[in-house]
This record gives structure tokens, C-alpha cells and sequence, in this order.
């Protein structure tokens, strides 16, 4: 089992930066701070953006030049601006506790993350660009993106881990179709700018109405 | 065996100097990283050659025993400062090549004679009654507990890159090429076993290893009814421990590099030269880390191990999808 079989070093060097977006989704799902969990955001689409630019200039993509600039320009520092400043009405700093303590949210997450890996493991995906590890661990970023989702109770929580998730779907796009027409993956990072215009305003709803970003107050009837 | 300066040394020459780095070395990088740390909390701080008069004050004074304690409280801190030395046999300390008995214990066996020296402590901890020696060395025993599954799983990580678990072979694995350290595998579990590191050596998360406060001690604590030389011989050993832990981190996952390739005496002395430097720049750079974080509140350490272990565990998924 890949004892003998060493990578070489664009695979080894692509394959880590996509484990370092993976570390920092479960640093999203460890961290107490809203704000440190947007910066964590914005320096996971920054790994992404250099992955793309490392797939551009290592297997000469000169396209995939443009998307990164165009996602790192978005995603690392657009979308996590445009929510520092929604952030800046509501005067919560610290997320609401999740529905299980950190270390078993890390647990549960890594048993999801397990599973991802290995389910994608067996399809036997292969791409020209990037090595199919690379694939296994983009899922498992959507699905750890899930638990985030799922465990947390405020909304803020909620939608930095809709936000990542969207950056595990490009790191899938970069294996899977890194030759895809630009005009395509632009569009997708224009679907994420409607989204974060969503989430915009349920924040702000949601904090008009309940005087906090914690959804655990939703439960509870009102007459 | 090109060249070389200096008289050829013979393996057992080596091998003794090996622990003899160690044991005498040990103090030196203790020294530096307490100077370091007072230097980044804006005090002058104590000589760098401190610990070396620590000792040597201690061994010249009284030893008591409380009563009632069996022999093996003063035969503990001799039979673990002699564990602490023997692993320095079975690992990389200053040549690339293995010596006589470096096969003698694979990095398991380490682990296991490192276990035995703490468990010792802990076992002369209990005799003594007192309260905070016993709460130190139930605690040493429940995080280390918790920290051997990342220990075991750094190993497998190393089983499965080499195929062996030689700290040797490893070392000379890592030299090989450079595709071998952008392995994500191999990053990652010279992260967790950093993390481990960190842990052992009583720096972070939780544990003040320069304070007085009985409840911020771990592994000081378990030596607080011991005095006089068996006093020296529990510090000598914790001292002696981190420079293995480093040691083991160097020179067979991070920096193998620097090691005598030859039986030569020049080539034997610079390697002694080169591992205490960077030690002390391992040091440097946890001194750095102890200072700009916060200690964590005891609980939380599952958080600490929990963050290790992930890293472990991603080495071995990274392994098993063939892009490790």
C-alpha cells in the first residue's frame, strides 16, 4: 500500500495543499471566534486559489491563471469582508457552542471524512492534472463542510461552512475538469456571490428578530 | 567510507559518545531554551550553563526518603535516568549509519523503554503519600494514555512509508530525494509527532513547567518528595528525555542532515557540534511557541490530543490513497 510507490513532487506538493484546505476546515469546525472562523475562510479559498495557480504553472493551464486570480480576488477577500462588515451590526463575537463538545465533533467529523475518502477511493476517478488523492480529500472537505454546517448552532457558523463547501466543490472542479471553459467556473463563483447576498440577509433577519445570530432560539413557538 | 578527518573511530567508540552527547548535552539545551524564554518575556534570565550548577549543587547536598517509602523510591530516578539513556543507543543520534546495537530496538521499543522510565517515576510518586506527587503522576499516566494512540499511529505512518520501523532506515529514507519530504504523509505525521513533542516535554497546552503552582505541574510534580542527588538524577532525566524526543525528531523525520557519514573523529566531533545546534534551534522555536500561546484549562487537553491525532490519521488516509 503505497510503500514503495513515492509520489513525485508536483503530486506530492499538490496533494498537501490539499490536505492544508482540509486541516483548516476542521480548524473551522474547532475554532470559537466568528471572526477567526471567516479568517480561516478566507485563507482556505487563498490555498485553493494557489492550488489552482500550482495546477496552472505545473501542467501549463495558462486559463486556470485567471480563475485563480479571480477566486483569490472573490473569495479571499471580497466574501470574508463582505461578512466581517454584516458582523459588524451584530455584537456577537463568540459562536454558540456546538451540539457536542470540540474533540467529538473532531471525531465525528474525521469518522465522515474517513468515509469520504474511501467511497471516492473505489469510483477509481482519474484526472490528467492532479492526483486522485487530491479528489478524495476535496469530498472530504464537502462533507466535514456538512458537519460544520449540521453541529453549529448560529448562523454566521452555518454559513462560512456553506461558503467552504463551496470551496471543496472547486477543489473537485480542479481535479475533475481543470480544463473546464473559464466562463463556466466564473459563473459558479458568481453563484457564490448570490449566496453570500442569502446569507447576508438572513443574518440580518435573523438577528432583527431574535436579537442574536444563535439558531437555537428557532425551536421555541411563538405566539 | 570516503575520507574523513581525523583517526577512525571504532563503532563502540561512537556509540558511547552517542550517549555521552546526550547525558551531557541534555543540560546545555535545557540551558538555552530557559535564556531564550526569559529573554522573550523582556527578562536578562539565568546563565545558559545554569542546569549544569543546578546539578551539580544537588548532587552535593542530603538525600531523605519519606518514611515508610520502599527502596524503589531511591532506586527510581537511577533506573530512569538509565532508560533515558539507553534509548540514545537505538536511534540516530550522531551517524547516518546504524552502529552495533542500533538494531537491538526498533522506534517501538524506544517508546516502550521511554514508558518504562516515566512509569517508574510514577510508581515512586505513589509510594511517597503525598498528595501532590500522587495527583502529578495520575495525571502523567492519564495524558500519556491519551497521547500513545498518536504515538502508535505516527509509527504505522513510519511502518508504512519504509516498510520497516527503523529509525534508520527512515532517517536515510528522508535523505533520499525531495519527493519523500513534500510527502503529505510524511509532513503530517512530523506535525503530530511535533504536537507529541510539545506535550512530553511539559510546554503546552497545559502545563507550567518553571512554576511553582502544584496544580500547573505535571511531570515536575511527581518529583516533589525527592531530594538531594536523586533530585539531579529526576531532572538530569527530563532533561536527558527532551533531547531524545528532539533527537528522534531531527535527525529521523525533520533534518537528517549533518550526521557523520564516516568513522572519522573530525566528522564524529562536527556532528556533535551540528546536533546541539539544532536542538537548541528546535528549542528556540517551542521556547517562541510556549510564549505566544495561552495555556489551555486541563480539560481541554482532549482538544490538544484530538488535533495530534487528526493529524496521524490523515498520514495514514494520505497512505492508503496512494498519494501519500
Amino acid at each position: 500500500m503505497g510503500g514503495q510507490s513515492v509520489p513525485d513532487l508536483f503530486d506530492g506538493t499538490a496533494t498537501t495543499i490539499a490536505v492544508v484546505v482540509l486541516l483548516l476546515e476542521f480548524l473551522m469546525l474547532r475554532s470559537a471566534l466568528l471572526r477567526a472562523q471567516v479568517r480561516l475562510y478566507a485563507v482556505q479559498s487563498l490555498v485553493v486559489s494557489v492550488l489552482a495557480a500550482v495546477v496552472a504553472g505545473g501542467r501549463g493551464v495558462p486559463e486556470l491563471y485567471a480563475l485563480a486570480a479571480v477566486s483569490f480576488a472573490l473569495k479571499a477577500v471580497i466574501v470574508p469582508w463582505l461578512i466581517l462588515r454584516l458582523m459588524r451590526d451584530a455584537s456577537t463575537e463568540i459562536a454558540g457552542s456546538g451540539v457536542l463538545g470540540v474533540a467529538s465533533e473532531i471525531m465525528v467529523a474525521l469518522v465522515v471524512a474517513a468515509f469520504g475518502f474511501f467511497t471516492v477511493n473505489v469510483l477509481d476517478i482519474h484526472s490528467d492534472v492532479l492526483p486522485a488523492s487530491a479528489l478524495s480529500l476535496a469530498f472530504a472537505v464537502v462533507l466535514v463542510a456538512f458537519v460544520l454546517i449540521i453541529m453549529r448552532r448560529d448562523v454566521v457558523s452555518q454559513a462560512v461552512g456553506f461558503f467552504s463547501l463551496e470551496n471543496g466543490v472547486s477543489l473537485v472542479s480542479l481535479v475533475v475538469a481543470a480544463g473546464m471553459p473559464l466562463i463556466l467556473e466564473v459563473a459558479f463563483l458568481f453563484d457564490l456571490l448570490v449566496a453570500v447576498v442569502v446569507f447576508g440577509v438572513l443574518m440580518r433577519v435573523h438577528h432583527g428578530r431574535t436579537r442574536s445570530l444563535s439558531t437555537a432560539g428557532l425551536t421555541r413557538l411563538r405566539g | 567510507m570516503s575520507g574523513g578527518v581525523g583517526p577512525a573511530l571504532s563503532p563502540p567508540v561512537i556509540q558511547m559518545a552517542q550517549v555521552a552527547t546526550v547525558a551531557l548535552g541534555a543540560p546545555l539545551v535545557s540551558g538555552v531554551i530557559a535564556r531564550v524564554e526569559a529573554m522573550l518575556q523582556g527578562r536578562h534570565g539565568p546563565r545558559v550553563l545554569q542546569p549544569y550548577y543546578d546539578l551539580a549543587k544537588l548532587f552535593r547536598k542530603e538525600a531523605l526518603a519519606p518514611i515508610g517509602a520502599s527502596p524503589f523510591f531511591l532506586a527510581a530516578p537511577v533506573i530512569s535516568l538509565a532508560c533515558y539513556l539507553i534509548v540514545p543507543l537505538l536511534i540516530p543520534v550522531l551517524t547516518s549509519y546504524a552502529l552495533p546495537l542500533g538494531y537491538m530496538g526498533d522506534i517501538l521499543g524506544g517508546g516502550f523503554i521511554l514508558a518504562l522510565a516515566s512509569f517508574v517515576v510514577a510508581v515512586a510518586a505513589a509510594e511517597t503519600g503525598d498528595g501532590y506527587a500522587q495527583l502529578a503522576s495520575s495525571r502523567a499516566k492519564t495524558f500519556a494514555a491519551i497521547t500513545e494512540p498518536v504515538m502508535l499511529l505516527v509509527m504505522f505512518t513510519v511502518a508504512i512509508v519504509t516498510t520497516t520501523d527503523l529509525p534508520y532506515v527512515l532517517g536515510a529514507t528522508v535523505r533520499s530525494s525531495p519527493d519523500q519530504i513534500v510527502r503529505p504523509a510524511h509532513l503530517l505525521a512530523s506535525a503530530a509527532l511535533f504536537l507529541v513533542i510539545l506535550f512530553e516535554t511539559g510546554r503546552i497546552p497545559i502545563e507550567t513547567h518553571t512554576g511553582t503552582t502544584e496544580f500547573g505541574m505535571i511531570e515536575e510534580g511527581r518529583s516533589f518528595e525527592h531530594s538531594g542527588p536523586y533530585l539531579a538524577l529526576l531532572r538530569w532525566g527530563s532533561m536527558a528525555k527532551q533531547l531524545v524526543l528532539f533527537v528522534i525528531f531531527l535527525n529521523v523525520f525533520v533534518a537528517p542532515w549533518g550526521l557523520a557519514s564516516t568513522h572519522a573523529l573530525g566528522d564524529v566531533l562536527l556532528a556533535i557540534v551540528l546536533l546541539l545546534a539544532k536542538s537548541c534551534g528546535v528549542g528556540c522555536v517551542i521556547a517562541v511557541i510556549d510564549d505566544s500561546f495561552a495555556k489551555l484549562r486541563l480539560f481541554k487537553i482532549t482538544e490538544f490530543v484530538a488535533a495530534a491525532f487528526l493529524l496521524a490519521v490523515m498520514a495514514i488516509f494520505t497512505l492508503y490513497l496512494g498519494g501519500g
